[in-house]
Order: C-alpha cells, then sequence, then structure tokens
C-alpha cells in the first residue's frame, strides 16, 4: 500500500472526483441549467428529487448513531433539523413542498411519495443502505457531494430566474437555504474526513464512497431523464424490419444491436414525441398482467441509451 | 464490430450468422503508416473483384446475416468505382460504412458517396497536427483529412475518428481528444498499436514506454467523465491486459472479410498462417466460402484448442484470443494467445515488449520500414 497523502493532496483528490463524477455534468442537469426543460419535465424532476429528500434525515440519523462523540453528534443533529424543521411546516423538506406548489404539482399528493418512479426509489434507497452498511468516516465522506452543492445551486437559481419565469413564488427558496447551509455542512464533514482518514486505505475508502453516493446522484437524474425525456433513435440508426423471431436489428457505424421480446414494441415507441412515460404507460397498458414492466421499460431505454441505438430529446420534435 | 446479441451460443464447430462484412475493396493506398495491417507482400493479392462481383459478394453476404459492410483496403476511395459499390451495399440492405484514410477522396469527393447511400465514416487520423501526422503517414495529408472530416460533418454523416497509438503519439492524446471534440466525432477510437502487419516489422520504433500508455489511459477516461460526447473507446496494449483480447469476436463468428482478390477470410491477416486453405468468392458461393473453407473451419467452435483454453471458463468469452499472433509468436496458431495471463509464453512475451521498449528509448533516431505498395 502507498503512503497516504497529505491533508490538502486528500483535499484535492476528493474535490477533482466531484469536479468528474458529480451530477452537476448530468445530461439532464444541463438541460435543466439552459433551459432546454418543459414544465412537464421540471414537475417529474421535483416530484422524484422529493423521494431523496426524504431519505437525507433518515440517512443523516443513521450517521448520528453510529458516533460515540457528543460534539460530532450536536453538529450533525443539525441537519436533521434543516431538513425537518422545528415543527411542522418548516424546514427543508417544507421548502421542497413549496417549490412542489411553484411548479404546479399538488402539494399533498408530492408528499405521499406515491408514482416515484422506480429508479429514483432505487437511489435513494441505495444511499441509506450504503450508510447503513458502512462505517462512520465512509458515510460522512459520502455527504461529501455538499462541496460541489452551493455552487450548483447558484447555478440553478439564476437558470430557474432566466428560464423558467412560469415557475411561482418560492420556487427558489430551497436552492437559497442550501447556499448557505450546504457549505457549512460541507466544511465540517470535509474538517472531520481530513482529521480521520488518514492511512492511505482509509483515504481511498473515502474516495470510493464518495464516488458511489456521485452515481447514486448520476442513477437517480438517470431514471428522471428516462422518464420526462422523448427518446427517439439516433438519427443515422437503420432499424431493420423483424425477422421471422420477431427480432429487430438496429445497425450503427461499427455496432448492430439485437433487439428481441418486447424491445422491438419498446423501441417502435421511442419516436421522439412521446415522453419515456408515456412509453412505459403505453408498455403496463398493453401487458396488464405482467409485472414490473415500468420498471423494465425504463432499464431498457437506459440501456439502449447506453449502447447509443437511442437518445433523450428535451423538447419535442418539430 | 460489436454486437448486443443475447445468448449466442458457441457450441463447437458451430457456423454463426456474421453481422458484419469487412470489405478490402484494394490494397492500394496514397498513405504509407509504417504500422498498416496490409500484407507486408502486396504482390500476393491482386485486386480481382469488379464492382459488378463485389455487388453479388453484398447480396449474399446479406443472405448470410451480414447487416453492416465496412468499406476498407488499403485505401477504399482509391477505387473509382466507389459510388457504384456503395449503391450495391445499400441495395442489398447493409449499413454502408466507410473506412477512409481522407485520400485520395478529399473534401469535394464526399458528397457523391453520400448520394450513393453512404452512412458514415471512419476517418484515420495519425497525430494531432499536421507535422507528426504527415511524418507517420508518410506524405503529406492531415490538412486534407481535417477538411474532409468537417464536410463529412457539414453533410450530416456520423464520424468516427481512429487514431493508431503509438510511442510517437500516445504524449498527444489530450490533443487528439480536444480536435475529435472539436470535429464533433460521434466516436473516437484511440487503438494502441497491434504488432500486425507492417507494424510487426517496426516494432522497436513504435513500441511505448509503460508509462506513455497509463497516461494516456488516465486522460482518455477522464475525458470520458468530463464529457458524453465523443465516446472514446481506448484499446489497451495486450500486455497491459490479463486476458486477450475476443480477436474479431472469434475466428469465422461474427466478422467475414474479403480480400480484394476475392479470398474469404476470418481476419485480414490469417493469410499469414501457413498451411490454411481459404477459398475465393468467384470460383466458388460467398456462403461455402464462409462455411466450409477448410480454413475457416480450422479455429471455429473450440475443438482445437490446446490447453490452458480448452478447459478455461473464458473460452466462450475471448475465444482464446488471437490466432496470428499466437502463430507469429509460439509458432503454433492454435496455441494460447501469449497475451493470456495463463499462456506459458506471456512471460517471454512481456519481456519481448519490455525489451523492444528498452532499444526505442536507447535509440538515437527512429526509422521507419514504411509501408510499400
Amino acid at each position: 500500500m502507498s503512503e497516504a497523502r497529505g491533508a490538502s493532496a486528500f483535499e484535492a483528490a476528493l474535490r477533482d472526483l466531484l469536479d468528474r463524477r458529480y451530477h452537476h455534468r448530468h445530461p439532464f442537469n444541463l438541460r435543466m441549467h439552459e433551459g432546454q426543460l418543459d414544465r412537464d419535465a421540471i414537475r417529474i424532476w421535483v416530484r422524484n428529487r422529493y423521494y431523496y429528500q426524504t431519505r437525507i434525515p433518515i440517512k443523516d440519523g443513521m450517521i448520528l448513531s453510529k458516533s460515540p462523540d457528543a460534539a460530532f453528534r450536536r453538529d450533525w443533529i443539525v441537519r436533521i433539523e434543516d431538513h425537518d424543521g422545528r415543527k411542522a411546516g418548516e424546514g427543508g423538506l417544507a421548502l421542497w413542498l413549496k417549490l412542489a406548489e411553484a411548479v404546479g404539482l399538488d402539494r399533498g399528493e408530492v408528499e405521499t411519495l406515491e408514482a416515484i418512479l422506480p429508479g429514483v426509489r432505487r437511489a435513494g434507497d441505495a444511499y441509506v443502505e450504503f450508510v447503513e452498511g458502512h462505517d462512520l468516516l465512509e458515510s460522512v465522506a459520502a455527504s461529501l457531494t455538499e462541496l460541489y452543492a452551493s455552487e450548483i445551486m447558484h447555478v440553478r437559481i439564476a437558470a430557474f430566474e432566466k428560464h423558467y419565469a412560469w415557475i411561482g413564488e418560492g420556487g427558489n427558496d430551497y436552492f437559497r437555504s442550501r447556499t448557505v447551509k450546504a457549505p457549512r455542512d460541507a466544511r465540517g464533514g470535509l474538517g472531520f474526513v481530513l482529521r480521520n482518514a488518514i492511512s492511505r486505505e482509509d483515504q481511498q475508502r473515502c474516495l470510493a464512497a464518495l464516488e458511489r453516493k456521485c452515481e447514486i446522484l448520476w442513477a437517480l437524474l438517470d431514471a428522471v431523464d428516462a422518464a420526462a425525456s422523448r427518446p427517439r433513435l439516433v438519427p443515422f440508426a437503420k432499424l431493420r424490419a423483424p425477422d421471422a423471431r420477431g427480432t429487430t436489428t438496429v445497425v450503427l457505424p461499427e455496432r448492430a444491436v439485437e433487439i428481441s421480446g418486447s424491445g422491438p414494441e419498446m423501441i417502435a415507441l421511442c419516436d421522439g414525441k412521446r415522453r419515456g412515460f408515456e412509453v412505459a404507460e403505453a408498455l403496463c397498458a398493453r401487458h396488464p398482467d405482467v409485472s414490473g414492466v415500468e420498471a423494465d421499460v425504463y432499464d431498457f431505454l437506459l440501456g439502449m441509451k447506453g449502447a447509443g441505438v437511442i437518445e433523450f430529446q428535451g423538447a419535442e420534435e418539430r | 464490430m460489436s454486437d448486443a446479441r443475447p445468448g449466442a451460443d458457441g457450441s463447437p464447430g458451430a457456423c454463426e450468422r456474421p453481422l458484419n462484412l469487412i470489405a478490402e475493396l484494394t490494397y492500394r493506398c496514397p498513405l504509407r503508416c509504417p504500422y498498416c495491417s496490409n500484407p507486408v507482400d502486396l504482390g500476393i493479392a491482386r485486386e480481382a473483384l469488379e464492382a459488378s462481383d463485389w455487388g453479388r459478394v453484398f447480396r449474399q453476404a446479406a443472405e448470410l446475416g451480414v447487416v453492416h459492410v465496412g468499406l476498407t483496403g488499403g485505401e477504399p476511395t482509391a477505387r473509382t468505382d466507389l459510388a457504384e459499390l456503395i449503391a450495391a451495399a445499400e441495395a442489398a440492405d447493409l449499413y454502408t460504412h466507410l473506412v477512409t484514410s481522407g485520400l485520395p477522396v478529399r473534401a469535394a469527393g464526399i458528397e457523391a458517396l453520400a448520394r450513393a447511400g453512404l452512412r458514415s465514416v471512419q476517418l484515420s487520423i495519425q497525430d494531432a497536427q499536421a507535422e507528426g501526422s504527415d511524418w507517420i503517414a508518410g506524405t503529406r495529408s492531415f490538412d486534407e483529412k481535417i477538411a474532409f472530416a468537417r464536410e463529412t460533418r457539414r453533410l450530416g454523416l456520423p464520424l468516427v475518428l481512429n487514431v493508431v497509438l503509438h510511442r510517437h503519439n500516445l504524449d498527444r492524446t489530450p490533443e487528439i481528444i480536444e480536435l475529435a471534440r472539436e470535429l464533433d466525432c460521434e466516436r473516437l477510437e484511440l487503438a494502441n498499436v497491434q504488432f500486425h502487419g507492417w507494424a510487426r516489422r517496426n516494432r522497436d520504433a513504435l513500441m511505448p514506454t509503460r508509462a506513455q500508455v497509463e497516461a494516456a489511459a488516465q486522460v482518455a477516461t477522464r475525458a470520458r467523465q468530463e464529457h458524453a460526447r465523443p465516446e472514446i473507446v481506448f484499446v489497451l496494449p495486450d500486455h497491459f491486459r490479463s486476458r486477450p483480447k475476443p480477436c474479431m469476436g472469434g475466428w469465422g463468428r461474427k466478422n467475414l472479410v474479403v480480400a480484394p482478390d476475392g479470398r474469404v477470410l476470418p481476419c485480414q491477416e490469417a493469410h499469414t498462417i501457413p498451411g490454411l486453405e481459404f477459398w475465393k468468392v468467384g470460383e466458388r458461393s460467398l456462403v461455402e466460402c464462409w462455411e466450409e473453407a477448410p480454413g475457416m473451419r480450422a479455429f471455429r467452435g473450440d475443438s482445437w484448442m490446446e490447453d490452458p483454453c480448452r478447459s478455461c471458463p473464458e473460452r466462450q468469452t475471448d475465444f482464446g484470443g488471437c490466432r496470428c499472433q499466437a502463430y507469429h509468436l509460439v509458432g503454433r496458431a492454435s496455441a494460447t494467445d501469449p497475451a493470456c495471463e495463463l499462456a506459458p509464453e506471456r512471460a517471454a512475451f512481456v519481456d519481448g515488449v519490455a525489451g523492444a521498449s528498452e532499444r526505442a528509448t536507447a535509440a538515437e533516431d527512429t526509422h521507419f520500414d514504411y509501408r510499400r505498395a
């Protein structure tokens, strides 16, 4: 095992990881910040991201329970209060519901956590499970995405004001609150990690934890993107007629992807007009007796996007 | 060519449906790259197929199940009947993909090919700037290539940029990636040189240091994380891997090569293995050449394998690696590819690479044995 990094080199490695892997680079966030999302896409994001918001105080409670140090717990418990408030109607979760109302969603309906996309639920639960299964140091390291949060909040506030004037009052309140609180939280978390990750091995564990967290945030936006965008074949793909077994081949430069089972049916619905969730609804309606169709459709769409077969369009094709 | 076919069966000797035709239209080429994969003795394979012959090959390939044709060479645009060939391949329902050096077609020539139905283009460049690229190509060509790339994109054709990496351009991987982004490529293939064809002759002059490859791989990984486009494929040299690459996706399995003289091969190099009998289209049907030729059957499936391949659970994943590399480095085409960590010859293989790299570092000048037409 090679030698441990000095504190500043370790901090630089953490920041470098975020610069590469944090979801500020995710295409859905890029489109959001460039003003390319329409109302429905914003609503899908707000409704679904709320699920993740509700997981944050749960994982923070777990982190509290991992520390034998009263001073640490005193600092960390503030995070739970930030999200849940001192009384009902206060705190970050309430501010998110205010955002939900501002984008035209029904607050009560959002609060029920019904109709959350399977991939978003998976991502939110994965974060809680990660903290459950890892030690205090790794759990705090995973929270260091906060180091980038303030920056992304500023970008988002500006984007909302510039591009989404239709969003009602209070739409930016949550983000504004985070521009103050995220840097404070990040400083605390970073100090803890720098003080406690002494060996090279500990530092590697922290980097791996932070990377895992970035993957979770990325997967969450993948799930939102798959539902909110309008999938279509990439323009230079050639969709061949199905063969005798009903298998379709999509041909691309130096690549051929065979699509069987219900794949051809799904591909046919990727017309650049329907949104991903409409593709999922159509499939569910056609196969009412099959369970797990919705999740299968999103996995298929993301798989096909990964294979370069389809692309996710923000705006409707004209 | 990759494919995502689930449940492909690998039963011994079974003849699978090929998906890709590699049509080597000619061995002529205005470039003289010292790592060219064409035969070092070009006299052995004269161009023998007319446009009408190729048309027949395309139709028979489609009947076999082929869906994609890579029109390559040599330099395919050296053929004046290329537009006609593209139209014939499209008529046979194949996806037409041109693999070119950008010369002699030049920017002015691509539009006629697009009109004939061409779907996509792979352009090779030899470096990120004219001096290095022209030096490797052995002829002034870089500026023409860039103009060709821009025209290809202007016409809306997807562009794959291919760069063979070696000792003399690996350090410019960041600039190559930047150029690919600027040219709006779909994909950038960064392929560390494979020591076949002319590259085997120039091994010492091309062999990079380990540090060069590691740095370039890191640059590629970072670029992939920072930008969604272009897709970046970084093909590591064999000695960086623990298992061999699944060469051609298996012998006579997914890729069908037709050489300029009409010979049907499992890969562009297979004719360098002595004693293998391949057949020619024109003398027999393509189906016969593909399914029945003794050379095609020689290494299909896994019954030909020696140990450690024979009993290896991964034999249907990597197919024992490259038969040509086994023959040229071990002396038996049926041996395990020495790139595999389980191969008895692996240590000698890695030592050989290190030795070549050291000799290259010690050498004062680089002398290439440039490809001769």
